[in-house]
């Protein structure tokens, strides 16, 4: 009887290890396509020239003492597109709470007004949203600089999208928990600031986390008002001015690649710690 | 005697579903009621109704003066909701603790939120309460951090923190293990003995025949006993309610 038990056992631990052999191996493999495809990514942008079948081939040919000379005006810009997506995604943050409070409410004109508010961002581009901040407010006599026109269009538009994360995240709180506040003798506004948005807030952090990492990308639209200087507009000047257009956006694209993936890293990092924080009832 | 809880004639549909038809009863003070019947019969729905987190379409509930008819609308009816359900404490199955807050945080909400008082005095409260139910030390813990017999006891202290007349209790100890039923039933002896009026849906028979004054065995939406525990256990009106304590205590075996 214990034979088998264990028999049992050491057959158990077989296939579990068998598993976990074949994810290793699996992840071996990816980590060396990594390699290879960065390697390759290299290579293409080497400038190497080779023979194929009598035919002369070059590889990408960049300017380096461009490079070397440009990287770091271009890299300023990351701060200038970190802080217009911070601003933004503070700004679209507030409306989307608001938003998503619109549509749940059950006051006729909070549910309209945050319909129409999302139907009229979602219905026209971003980027005429972004230049009408910027070319069109100052025919009523309002006028934005660049990066206030930026930000501006920027949040309202992302929080348009994010009032379905907010209207979630609020219904997503257990309907227990505003029965226990209402049995205690709280009101519609008390459950709302004391009960049900800590807890929602806490649900939409990763998803706005992901809005972020977006909206990082989308900062590069606020170029074109010509006057933000941003890592796109920083690596057009240059690379216009010099004929060194493949350069300098290269250098751009980089910078928001690494910026993304090292966001992404710190997002990822947040969504695991709420998880494990995540509490039943 | 007057009577704190007062029942008169209530009526609820979900949609088209009669749940509860034409309920009438009263609750004495310091008498402990335990609501029993099948699954489905409208004991949550009735317990509800009573603080009115379901809306009843008719019929009247009292608790200590506080008295609310079904169907208004508008400010003053609200704000006389609001009375109503600061006569009464309710429990839940599933304790709805709140999952941000310590238990001491838990407790305090109530007095601090909708009573206004300075966070010292309720934290004194808090504490107090905390103390009775055999959880003073667990003041700064979080709900997650607590056993499922230990949330339910802070949420019986987060009930009693405002001090109400009535207290309900809707199968308090239905999602506990087993191990852990005793110690909420313990702090509900206590509350039976320091003559608390209570209304309590339940299935702890144990309970049932030791502390109930007075048994409603509620059958699809109507009360179809309503008397004393030894009367009821042994030898029901109903013939529905032999059938249904006969299952009961083969559950129990
Ligand atoms: N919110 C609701 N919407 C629609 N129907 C409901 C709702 N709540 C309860 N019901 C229905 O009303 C009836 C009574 O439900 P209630 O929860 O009061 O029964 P109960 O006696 O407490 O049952 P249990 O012992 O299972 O808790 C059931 O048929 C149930 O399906
Ligand atoms: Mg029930």
């Amino acid at each position: 009887m214990t034979q088998t038990t264990t028999e049992l056992q050491s057959q158990a631990d077989q296939i579990q290890s068998l598993k976990r052999r074949k994810q290793q191996r699996f992840r071996l493999g990816v980590n060396l396509s990594y390699a290879v495809l960065f390697l390759l990514l290299i290579y293409a942008f080497s400038g190497i020239k080779f023979n194929l079948f009598g035919l002369q081939f070059s590889t990408i040919s960049l300017d380096t003492a461009f490079i070397a000379e440009n990287w770091y005006f271009i890299f300023n810009g990351v701060w200038l597109t970190i802080l217009l997506s911070v601003l933004s995604i503070a700004l679209a943050t507030v409306l989307s709470l608001l938003g998503g409070l619109g549509r749940l409410s059950k006051y006729p004109p909070a549910y309209a007004l945050a319909t129409f508010y999302i139907s009229l961002i979602r219905g026209t581009p971003l980027l005429l949203q972004i230049i009408f901040f910027f070319l069109a407010l100052p025919q009523l006599g309002i006028r934005l600089t660049g990066l206030w026109a930026g930000v501006l269009a920027l949040g309202l538009n992302y929080g348009a999208y994010m009032t379905e994360i907010m209207r979630a995240g609020i219904q997503a709180v257990d309907i227990g928990q505003r029965e226990a506040a209402l049995a205690i003798g709280m009101n519609q506004g008390q459950i709302m600031r004391r009960v049900v948005l800590p807890q929602a807030l806490r649900l939409v952090i990763p998803p706005i986390g992901n809005q972020f990492i977006a909206m990082l990308k989308d900062t590069s639209l606020i170029s074109v008002t010509g006057f933000v200087w941003e890592l796109l507009w920083r690596s057009q000047k240059v690379g216009r001015a010099n004929f060194r257009s493949l350069e300098a956006l290269l250098i751009a694209a980089v910078f928001y690649w690494i910026i993304t993936i090292l966001f992404s890293i710190v997002q990822a990092n947040i969504e695991e710690r709420l998880a494990r924080g995540v509490r039943t009832t | 005697m007057t009577a704190i809880v007062e029942v008169n004639g209530l009526n609820k549909y979900f949609d088209s579903l009669h749940v509860l038809k034409d309920i009438s009863f009263e609750v004495a003070p310091a008498e402990v009621i335990c609501v029993i019947g099948p699954s489905g019969s409208g004991k949550s729905t009735l317990l509800r109704c009573i603080n009115f987190l379901e809306q009843p379409d008719f019929g009247s509930i009292a608790v200590n003066g506080v008295k609310v008819e079904a169907g208004g609308s508008g400010r003053e009816y609200k704000q006389k909701i609001h009375d109503l359900r600061l006569q009464t404490g309710m429990v839940f199955q599933s304790f709805n603790l709140f999952p941000h807050m310590t238990a001491l945080g838990n407790v305090i909400e109530g007095p601090v939120t909708v009573k206004g008082m300075p966070i010292q005095e309720a934290t004194e409260i808090g504490a107090h309460f905390l103390e009775k139910v055999g959880l003073g030390h667990k003041q700064d813990s979080y709900p997650s951090r607590l056993s499922g017999g230990q949330q339910q006891r802070v949420a019986i202290a987060r009930a009693l923190a405002m001090q109400p007349k009535v207290m309900l209790f809707d199968e308090p100890t239905s999602a506990l293990d087993p191990e852990l039923i005793g110690e909420v039933l313990g702090v509900m002896q206590q509350l039976v003995e320091e003559g608390m009026t209570m209304l309590t849906v339940t299935h702890e028979m144990g309970f049932t025949r030791r502390f109930a004054h007075r048994i409603l065995f509620m059958n699809e939406g109507r009360i179809i006993e309503n008397g004393p525990p030894d009367q009821l256990f042994d030898n029901p009106e109903d013939e529905r309610t032999k059938i249904f304590l006969g299952a009961i205590s083969r559950l129990g075996e």
